[in-house]
């Protein structure tokens, strides 16, 4: 796949290019996740946005092979930098994995393991990642190694907006709450400065006002840590307020992917302008309008567009062939026969 | 819609938290405390507020599915709150409930047709000989096909189950309908679909709901009215429409404002409330707010505040609303 | 709809039904060796059901002495040998299939019968009957019940019969126990609630709502409790306190072969086997139910 027609050519950070997932399921092979590609830029925040159905997680797991199973097929390429994480050695993917790039995910008490206390396992990733800070404070601060590390771990929960170290260091998982748990795995993902972060609806399990403060420390965290944010999320409303970029995601397949501001004042795809009549936004008085039909069978999907058996605008080539992406506008690609006139990049 | 279907007075709804080896209670779980409304007849009613805020006891209690502690229930012009089992089986088809997880709310073991039949029985229009005919009717009504009625739950998606519990709902010829997050666990078509099944519904059977979420973007498309629940108490209550540009309470500005609009033109600060959300069994005293709220005082921490009146049907409980109102010190964002 | 419109459809749904449970019995056949056990335990239920009449010897087979020909190892006229007796083993073997089988059939059937109606109505009202009966199954459960069953049957007078109820009243509060904690877990559910929210009471609930969805679990532990329940009689009739001479019994007749177990193996040796087998069968059929039934829980 050709990079896209970009003003400024970046590298990415990471370059999904034709991820496939098959899983093998009693009815036969369901394609969960049918040729996705995407790059995501370093500093950039990146929603990945779909619904039920959509491959949105199981993308974010895949990136890391972090699904388990034996009865999967996986093809693609999913290239870090410079390396194609599919064909490295387990051992150079796992000191990727926690170093480089982070993950947070949705229910933060169920990710900490329960029988340590969080201080001990904060103590345990400083020692891993942390070899060269903690030699530093040892010697400006002239204090011990375990000392030192008692010290980086307080900056690094102070950073996080958990002031109250010393009580944090002795709780349990199920001691504290919502918000204070993915704060703390946010404080353990970003503690190897990592290029990216993958968050896995991060805040879908949230309070509302504790997910508002959970989206402003991300934004300014990673902006301060130069990290990449991968944002995996159904909810439109993050998409706007949080992110740069906006991939949304229909059934294993990414149908349309642009700046923010973009996808919502000039959707293309049928599938984004249908779900953008969905989303609830005070201040509407027009009513909420919806797309029929369900969401396809992935062991016997549609042929060509999954979409073209609920599209009010599809064409007999809908159902025969998979629509390449086409670019639209700058920086804005839509997976969709209507806007094949336009130049491919 | 000037006649109240309900009106709810000094309602406490407490479970007992700690106990004494030899039973006494020694400290309560006060999920609702202390909450007089009204629900006029017809309106939809929105009920708002985050977790451990007790929305959703509050809706049972209604119902007589949580314990009443204190306070009248008044239904139909009836004390409701005062009757015990068999009294109440009169009342208990005229107000039913639709829960937040589709799958748990449906018997996995029931077809579809013996849901149906198990709520028909309380409808006393109906006949038992009749009982298909009026589940066809039923399903037809919540936009499901006929041939769906001898299946079992497991085999329908979260939407049409669903819709399944609303036609359960309706099976018992309700005046009055509680959604419990009803469309929490739905993807957002899905959820556009159920609310606009549900606004018509309403207008067929001239139902009044209580519509029960955490998410107060949704409010404006499905209520009337909006009640802003916090600490097991509720703080405000007003037209759906303005909640959103003019909150009167600093909670309520505090909420929306932490909402993510799905608008990037109208970006803001979205996180200005800190703290953590009160303690059911410990709640702060006075305003249970206080703690939190940036215009707090000394009367927050000892008082807690009246309701005052701010329209006919509106109504706010904070000790400053007025001043709060006049220098616009809760309508800092642009309105939308 | 038209009543005949809605019975096609009934039809089909019926059908659909059906498909699932043929896609579950290939499942099961899947897995040969339960295939296996469920054949060893139809023809050992057979052989126990038609009892004395393909006995080939059905008179020694109920207790009459052959001295004769005491001590024969297997032969062609004694498939399986003559017993210190003279009585032929294998007809022996069949008639007391029928107390040890369906004795089996019997304290466990009858276990449930009591345990789970309690344990029903245990989990779901809360307050005083509940603690009660918690103790009462944790007192049961805190001794082994061949033990208590023993002691019973001491007081009582040993027999076959007055065995079997006694090994019931130990049995029943395994029962009790596997519903409440099912019961406890599914109380909260929001069908129970949308029930009580409908008026109905706790007998309802109980029956309509719990029951059939706790069933899965009771008829896995019915099953898999069969071979202890067998082995627990032949316990107590080796014991002298169930079965009595000369009734044919399979844990009599390993205790009447005690003494010669070393010369005329065959005595002891086979009623053994022929618990083993039965309650191996059982345990494979059993487990595999069970996984085709719970598949999510391991």
């Amino acid at each position: 796949m050709e990079a896209m027609a970009v003003e400024n050519k970046r590298e990415p950070v990471l370059d999904v290019r034709n991820l496939e997932v098959t899983f093998n399921v009693a009815r036969g092979a369901a394609k969960i996740l049918a040729g996705v590609d995407f790059q995501l830029f370093p500093r950039e925040i990146l929603a990945l946005v779909g619904e039920t159905g959509s491959g949105k997680s199981v993308t974010a797991k895949s990136l890391l092979n972090l699904i388990p199973g034996a009865s999967k097929q996986t093809s693609g390429k999913v290239y870090f930098e410079d390396k194609d994480l599919f064909k490295v050695s387990n051992k150079e993917l796992q000191a990727i994995r926690g170093k480089h790039i982070g993950m947070i995910f949705q229910n933060p008490q169920a990710c900490i393991n329960p029988v340590f206390t969080l201080g001990e396992q904060l103590f345990r990733l400083i020692r891993l990642y942390l070899g060269d800070e903690i030699a530093r404070m040892k010697l400006s601060e002239g204090v011990s190694t375990k000392q030192a590390i008692q010290l980086i771990a307080k900056e690094k929960l102070n950073e996080v907006g958990l002031s109250d170290s010393k009580r944090i260091f002795k709780s349990y998982a199920s001691e504290v709450s919502g918000g204070m748990a993915q704060r703390f795995m946010i404080a353990q993902a970003l503690l190897s400065s990592p290029k990216i972060l993958i968050a896995d609806e991060a805040t879908s399990a949230l309070d509302v006002t504790v997910q508002a403060r959970i989206l402003k420390l991300l934004k300014d965290l990673c902006a301060k840590n130069d990290t990449a944010i991968l944002f995996i999320t159904h909810d439109l409303g993050i998409a706007a307020q949080v992110c740069d970029r906006v991939a949304v995601m229909y059934s294993g397949r990414i149908v349309e992917i642009a700046e923010t501001k973009k996808i919502f004042s000039a959707p293309c795809h049928p599938y984004t302008k249908g779900l953008l009549q969905a989303v609830p936004r005070p201040g509407r008085s027009n009513g909420l309008s919806f797309v029929p039909g369900m969401i396809p069978d992935l062991v016997d999907p549609p042929g060509g567009c999954r979409f073209h058996p609920r599209c009010n605008a599809r064409m007999e080539l809908c159902s025969k062939k998979r629509p390449e992406k086409y670019v639209v506008g700058e920086n804005h690609e839509v997976s969709c026969f209507l806007y094949e006139e336009n130049l491919r990049g | 819609m000037n006649t109240s279907l309900i009106e709810l007075s000094r309602v406490r709804t407490w479970f007992p938290y700690v106990k004494s080896p030899l039973g006494r209670v020694k400290s309560w779980i006060k999920a609702v405390d202390d909450v007089s409304l009204n629900i006029f007849k017809g309106e939809s009613l929105g009920l708002v507020g985050e977790s451990g805020c007790g929305k959703s006891t509050l809706g049972r209690t209604i119902l007589r599915l949580a314990p009443l502690y204190s306070g009248e229930i008044i239904f139909m012009q009836e004390n409701i709150g005062k009757l015990d089992h068999t009294q109440l089986k009169p009342f208990r088809a005229k107000m039913q409930m639709v829960f937040q997880d589709p799958k748990a709310s449906l018997n996995p073991k029931m077809t579809v047709f013996q849901i149906l039949s198990e709520a028909l029985h309380l409808n006393t229009g109906v006949e038992k000989k009749d009982y298909l005919e009026e589940s066809v009717k039923l399903l037809d009504l919540v936009d499901l096909r006929p041939d769906h009625i001898y299946r079992y739950s497991h085999e329908f998606s979260g939407g049409q189950q669903q819709r399944i519990s609303i036609a359960r709902a309706l099976a018992t010829d309700p005046e009055f309908i509680v959604f419990d997050e009803a469309t929490s666990a739905l993807d957002v078509s899905v959820q556009a679909q159920i609310i606009n099944l549900m606004g018509e519904l309403q207008r067929k059977f001239n139902l009044t709901y209580l519509f029960i979420s955490h998410d107060l973007s949704i409010m404006e498309h499905v209520c009337n009215r909006v009640a802003v629940m916090y600490g097991g108490e509720i703080v405000e209550v007003q037209e759906a429409a303005s909640l959103f540009n003019s909150p009167r309470h600093p909670y309520t500005r505090a909420l929306k404002n932490a909402v993510p609009v799905a608008d990037p033109e109208a970006r803001h600060d979205l996180g200005i409330l800190t703290g953590e959300v009160p303690k059911l069994s410990d709640p702060p005293p006075g305003c249970h707010f206080h703690p939190r709220c940036e215009f707090a005082d000394e009367i927050c921490s000892n008082k807690s505040p009246q309701v005052s009146h701010t329209a006919e049907k509106s109504w706010v409980r904070c000790h400053f609303h007025e001043k709060l109102w006049q220098q616009g010190l809760l309508t800092d964002r642009e309105s939308l | 709809m038209e009543k005949k419109a809605l019975k096609k459809l009934a039809a089909t749904v019926v059908a659909d039904h059906h498909k699932m449970r043929m896609y579950q019995l290939r499942q099961f056949l899947k897995h040969k060796s339960a295939v296996l056990a469920f054949f060893i335990l139809l023809i050992t239920i057979v052989a126990a059901l038609l009892g004395p009449n393909i006995a080939p010897y059905p008179e020694q087979g109920l207790g009459e002495v052959n001295v004769s020909e005491r001590l024969q190892a297997p032969s062609a006229q004694h498939y399986l040998g003559t017993d210190v007796y003279g009585r032929d083993i294998l007809s022996r073997i069949i008639c007391g299939a029928r107390v040890s089988l369906f004795g089996g059939f019997f304290i466990v059937i009858a276990a449930a019968l009591i345990g789970v109606p309690l344990g029903l109505w245990a989990g779901y009202s809360e307050g005083i009957p509940g603690a009660i009966i918690t103790r009462l199954v944790e007192l049961f459960l805190s001794f082994p019940s061949v033990l208590i069953a023993m002691a019973i049957s001491i007081v009582a007078g040993a027999g076959a019969f007055t065995a079997l109820l006694a090994l019931v009243i130990p049995w029943w509060p395994w029962y009790t126990r596997l519903v409440m904690g099912e019961v406890l877990s599914k109380k909260r559910m929001l069908y129970v609630e949308a029930a009580q929210m409908l008026g109905y009471g706790k007998v309802y609930i109980m029956v309509r709502h719990l029951l059939p969805n706790i069933l899965t679990p009771v008829i896995v532990m019915i099953l898999l409790d069969l071979g202890p329940a067998i082995i627990a009689i032949g316990l107590l009739s080796f014991l002298g306190l169930g079965t009595q001479a000369p009734q044919a019994d399979w844990g009599l007749m390993v205790w009447e072969g005690a003494q010669n177990i070393l010369s005329e193996w065959w005595i002891a040796i086979v009623p053994g086997c022929a618990m083993f087998i039965v309650v191996t069968a059982f345990n494979i059929f059993g487990d595999a139910v069970k996984d085709i039934l719970e598949p999510n829980r391991s």
